[in-house]
């Protein structure tokens, strides 16, 4: 039972990082992605290969899928310098499906459908990090630094630029703001921090295949960003809690077939969504956004 | 052979897309709502025909329930969803969000209800027969066809002809001034929305009969109709058409240079080159930026 509390503590460390740095890109740059999913694989596949090839070192693994998933995001900015609101959207979602099927083909670096398996147990400049609890220590650091960084960057000159940006484009633009730069390092910055999630996600499950990063992934990474309130700090973390623990709490909930229970969870999520867009669109712990 | 083989089964796939692409472009042309559900409509219609042909009722009686229950989907979602969202805030992301939701919900229950397999209704219509040596033509195909032109005729004579068609269009220009004239708005939107997702069954039927459907097919078609009318220039129903019949083809064109599985792929990087290149689409308005 620990073991089990252990890893899902892990994981909620890592999702609430990769929220939080959807955050980024959706509460506080106004750019709706729905391909988030696919910088956590471009993360989490760079950090499996450093880890299989180079050494598993949590710190080379975590920035070096930063590192990758931030110069791809070149991918994502280049459409979000050219459209908005749901062309944007549409963008993002071709982004997805172009992605996904990259990572089912290119065999040589993702293992194709059944994945990199075998990753080794991580270090950590030399230190072994076998033990689940001193994992989940480098995961909450890794929480609280990305968390504490988008906090400084967001109350700074550059996150009130981005918000000047979110709210009206052309008001930013009269006042002299680069709109094309403010965005392209939105979209970088969100996306490298996804990367470093990605690493971490790879080394937590010692196993990685394109199941993680599909369309599925990126909404259900949209939905903890919603559900918890779009730009905030805390949104982010709340909605990851919120729908991590919902599937492992209805594991014990009885009088539910255990082959349908996934599809169950899915109705409830997918239910979730829509009553709250439908009764409190900021979100459980958010403001109003992109009123237009 | 084998390239004009594949351009007929594009051609096939393609109308049956232009018909659904066509059903989303009327419904956000004349609402401005950004129907993201509309591949449940698809699946709602697809599995309810698959239902009611395995309950032994006869074809025409099923198809009917698979536009009733498309139509009731339409009107729900217009009803229940979009409309109260809509009444406080005005956010299009919200509407995603939401719509989302209800297409996750309509995939786990039809998952629920029919299991992941495809399943598919048996039918004649796909036995194929050869016109010329190597190349074969099913009955489907001609079908597919027929549905396609007798719908889009009918649906351009209903909006350049009727009265309700021109106040359709006239809601997509200026809702105010057809408020002023006295028609409800509310009304034309229930209408398009109705119409709009009665567009998806020849698909899901067809479908239903050739290919075979799988709970998953609510979200590709969803993509496939917004590619399309991205493609095809957005609220546009002639530009939609094209983008639906460009996107069948190249899917079906992309399997003689590449793998089958890059065959969904293609057609999102013919939207992403769009996106980037050309954003209006092919008969789309300038972007108001």
């Amino acid at each position: 039972m620990t073991a089990y509390l252990l890893n899902l503590a892990q994981l909620a460390a890592i999702f609430g990082l990769l929220a939080a740095s959807l955050n980024v890109l959706v509460g506080y740059g106004g750019i709706f992605s729905v391909a988030h999913a696919v910088f956590f694989g471009f993360g989490a596949y760079a950090g499996a290969q450093i880890a299989l090839n180079v050494t598993p070192d949590v710190l080379l693994v975590s920035i070096g899928g930063g590192l990758v998933a931030g110069v791809l995001s070149l991918a994502l900015a280049l459409p979000a310098l050219r459209v908005r609101g749901e062309y944007f959207v549409v963008a993002s979602l071709g982004l997805q499906m172009v992605a996904t099927t990259i990572f089912i083909e290119a065999e040589p670096v993702t293992g194709g459908l059944g994945g990199l398996v075998g990753i080794p147990p991580p270090q950590l400049l030399g230190f072994s990090l076998a033990s689940p609890w001193a994992f989940l220590a480098v995961c909450l650091a890794a929480l609280l630094g990305g968390l504490a960084t988008m906090r400084v960057l967001m109350r700074g000159s550059f996150g009130r630029s981005l918000m000047a940006l979110r709210d009206s484009e052309s008001a930013a633009e009269a006042f002299g703001k680069n709109v094309a730069l403010l965005k392209t390092l939105a979209v970088a910055l969100g996306c490298t921090i996804a990367g470093v999630a990605g690493g971490l996600f790879a080394l937590q499950m010692a196993f990685v295949n394109v199941e993680s990063f599909t369309l599925d992934q990126s909404v259900l990474v949209l939905a903890m960003v919603i559900v918890g309130g779009t730009g905030t700090l805390a949104g982010p973390l709340v909605g990851t809690l919120l729908l991590l623990l919902l599937p492992a709490a209805l594991t014990f909930l009885p009088g539910i077939p255990p082959t349908e229970i996934g599809a169950v969870q899915q109705a409830i999520y997918g239910l979730a969504m829509a009553l709250l867009m439908i009764f409190r669109p900021a979100g459980l712990a958010g403001r109003a956004l992109g009123k237009r | 052979m084998l390239l004009a083989q594949l351009l007929i089964s594009g051609i096939q796939t393609g109308v049956l897309y232009a018909l659904t692409a066509a059903g989303f472009a009327l419904i956000f042309g004349a609402t401005r709502i950004f129907h993201f559900a509309h591949g449940a409509a698809y699946a709602l219609a697809g599995y309810g025909f698959v239902f009611a042909v395995r309950a032994g009722w006869s074809w025409p009686l099923a198809a009917l329930l698979a536009t009733v229950l498309a139509v009731g989907f339409g009107l729900f979602m217009d009803a229940f969803v979009y409309r109260p969202i809509q009444r406080h805030t005005g956010s299009f992301f919200t509407v995603f969000v939401a719509a989302f939701g209800v297409v996750i919900v309509v995939q786990s229950g039809i998952e629920i209800g029919f299991g992941r397999a495809f399943v598919a209704v048996t039918s004649p219509l796909t036995h194929a027969s050869a016109v010329l040596p190597g190349l074969y033509l099913a009955r489907a195909f001609w079908i597919a066809l027929a549905v396609a032109v007798v719908m889009f005729g009918a649906l351009g004579l209903f909006l350049a002809r009727t009265r309700t068609g021109i106040a359709l269009r006239a809601l997509a220009e200026n809702p105010d001034l057809l408020r002023a004239y006295g028609l409800s708005a509310r009304r034309l939107s229930a209408l398009a929305f109705a119409l709009g997702s009665a567009l998806a069954v020849p698909g899901a039927v067809l479908g239903a009969a050739t290919t075979g459907l799988s709970p998953s097919v609510a979200s590709h078609v969803m993509l496939v109709s917004l590619a399309a009318s991205v493609v095809g220039g957005i609220g546009s129903l002639r530009g939609a058409a094209v983008g639906g019949l460009v996107l069948g083809v190249a899917e079906s064109l992309v399997v003689s240079v590449l793998d089958t599985q890059w065959s969904e792929a293609a057609g999102f990087v013919v939207l992403f080159a769009f996106i980037l290149f050309r954003p209006r689409g092919i008969f789309g308005a300038a972007l108001a930026r």
